[in-house]
């Protein structure tokens, strides 16, 4: 049978972000694909260094939109680990709900976007609809529908009074029967489970070779959860379960996604229940001395990491970050090969790629 | 300390050490410094043979442009325990071994600092570029680019020269 090189992208309706794929085709099986990156990189990484320890504060938090929450909130636990800076009590809480009602958001939003490339636009519509929730949580609580601007070095920018603590008590009990509903059909609707059922298979040990995070480690049975593993902020404190699943296929790792939604609404429930009363951050600008740290955090879509090195001055000397999707474009390789040219748009988005994040 | 790390300090050879320190959460995060390069594939294989996952890699350029040594910095994951092994190289051509056949995932980690900086790596499996376009000068972080050079001696004089050509207007 004859060989064909498809181009895909840089820029094709599948793709939220610029991303080209060389895949080779045997008739309509994928033989293997050539991954090429760097369409968005725009050295932010480089610009970070050139900033101030609070200018980049902002800049980390743009780095993306759907996990931007993380990145600043994992900047300021390196500084504070630099700086020897205890964070109060309520601000750990505070970082934990920020964090994840951003899970929320994140995790709907791709797999709503599943139901759509398989042309299930209803259901499509519901996700959405159940994800508008967190989105107008985010606007009463933050201001804002995607940047929080909730962290500072030292604590949170946001407190939660009487009233929006009941507001948001209220709207994540809102969330729980759509979910359920939600979690129902991704695990048992036929359509579903013929698009996405043993499609773009990541087996257990390849996904340890790839060293894969995040839903997608965890969509092929490696229980690696950032919250558990290396507690940060309030999740010491919290029961935090980490949820797996074993098929290592599209839908498990939508399946994980869904269920992280439904454990971060519990996470965000047992804050409110055990938030103390108290400071939201430490008074002042902490004077941030020579040093270097390593922060880790679970984003929407795994582990991310940061390093920073400083050296007594009010910029970075060196700051670096990993984002989880760095390693699991790789792992595209083992999910494509075999599979038919019309699941590539499925298997790329199972992944929940962010290409702005991974080029920085 | 978790296993893991405790596994991996259990296997230091002669010459190498690890500072460690534990966070109010029981988090480790460990560091070593390494004066050989060459001992950077026996350790990484030690971090392996312990359980390790290579999380990522961190090359930067010099503060000191008369520096004659660089550093590169390899972050590993000790089931949740953090190590970082920096290895120290001359400032200019550097030269350090893939550690690809340990850990895959150190293949676009390397390609990045490859393209950004003057650090060529060995056995690299596919050393193309990764991000930065191949018309970019290679090693692009590492060196100083005049702003004029930088915008081709355009600003936004000529621009403005070329707009009242354009319109008819006074220069």
């Amino acid at each position: 049978m004859t060989t064909y090189t498809i181009p895909v992208g840089p820029l094709h309706v599948a793709l939220e972000e610029p991303m080209y794929f060389k895949v080779e085709v045997t008739g309509e099986t994928i033989a293997s694909v050539d991954i090429n990156a760097g369409h968005v990189h725009r050295g932010v990484e480089y610009l970070t260094m050139q900033r101030n320890f609070y200018q980049n504060i902002t800049l980390t938090e743009r780095l993306c939109s759907l996990c931007s929450n993380s990145h600043p909130t994992t900047y300021c636990t390196a500084l504070e680990a630099i700086a020897g800076i205890r964070i109060p009590e309520r601000a750990r809480y505070l970082r934990v709900i920020a964090d994840e009602i951003k899970r929320v958001a994140s995790n709907l939003f791709n797999v709503a976007i599943m139901a759509h490339i398989i042309g299930f636009d209803s259901l499509f519509m519901h996700v959405m609809e159940t994800r508008e929730v967190a989105q107008d949580v985010k606007e009463t609580i933050f201001g804002n529908r995607m940047d929080l601007g909730a962290n500072r070095i030292g604590g949170v920018r946001y407190d939660l009074d009487a009233k929006n603590q009941d507001y948001l008590s209220q709207q994540m009990e809102r969330m729980k029967a759509d979910l359920a509903e939600i979690v129902d059909i991704y695990r048992n609707n036929s359509m579903i489970a013929l698009r996405t059922v043993g499609v773009g298979v990541l087996p257990h040990d390849k996904a340890l070779e790839y060293a894969v995070v995040g839903p997608v480690a965890r969509g092929s049975g490696v229980a690696y959860d950032v919250r558990s593993k290396a507690p940060y902020a309030a999740y010491d404190r919290l029961d935090v379960p980490v949820v797996t699943e074993t098929g290592g296929d599209v839908r498990a790792r939508a399946l994980v996604r869904l269920r992280e939604v439904q454990v971060a609404i519990d996470l965000i429930q047992q804050c409110l229940r055990d938030m103390p009363d108290g400071p939201i951050a430490i008074g002042g600008l902490p004077r941030i001395p020579a040093g270097e740290a390593i922060a880790k955090s679970e984003a929407p879509r795994g582990e991310l990491i940061y390093y920073l090195r400083t050296d007594g001055s009010d910029k970075p000397e060196r700051l670096k970050w990993r984002v989880p999707s760095y390693m699991n474009w790789d792992a595209l390789h083992v999910m494509m090969e075999g599979n038919r040219i019309s699941d590539i748009p499925l298997i790329v988005n199972s992944i929940d790629p962010c290409i702005s994040c991974t080029e920085r | 300390m978790k296993d893991q790390l405790g596994s991996f300090i259990g296997r230091l050879q002669p010459g190498w050490t690890v500072e460690c320190s534990t966070d109010g959460y029981g988090v480790t995060v460990g560091w070593c410094v390494l004066e050989t390069a060459g001992d950077l594939l026996p350790v990484a294989a030690a971090v392996k043979q312990a359980g390790g996952r290579l999380s990522t890699i961190t090359a930067y350029q010099p503060k000191d442009a008369n520096a004659t040594v660089r550093e590169i910095a390899y972050h590993f994951d000790m089931d949740g325990d953090t190590l970082t092994v920096t290895v120290r190289l001359p400032r200019l051509g550097a030269e350090i071994d893939s550690l690809t056949p340990l850990f895959r995932n150190a293949d676009w980690n390397e390609r990045e600092f490859m393209e950004l900086y003057d650090i060529q790596v060995r056995n690299h499996p596919d050393p193309r570029r990764l991000f930065v376009d191949a018309t970019v000068d290679p090693a692009i972080l590492d060196r100083l680019i005049p702003f004029s050079t930088m915008v081709n001696s355009a600003s936004t004089k000529t621009l403005w020269e070329r707009i009242m050509a354009k319109t008819g207007g006074e220069q």
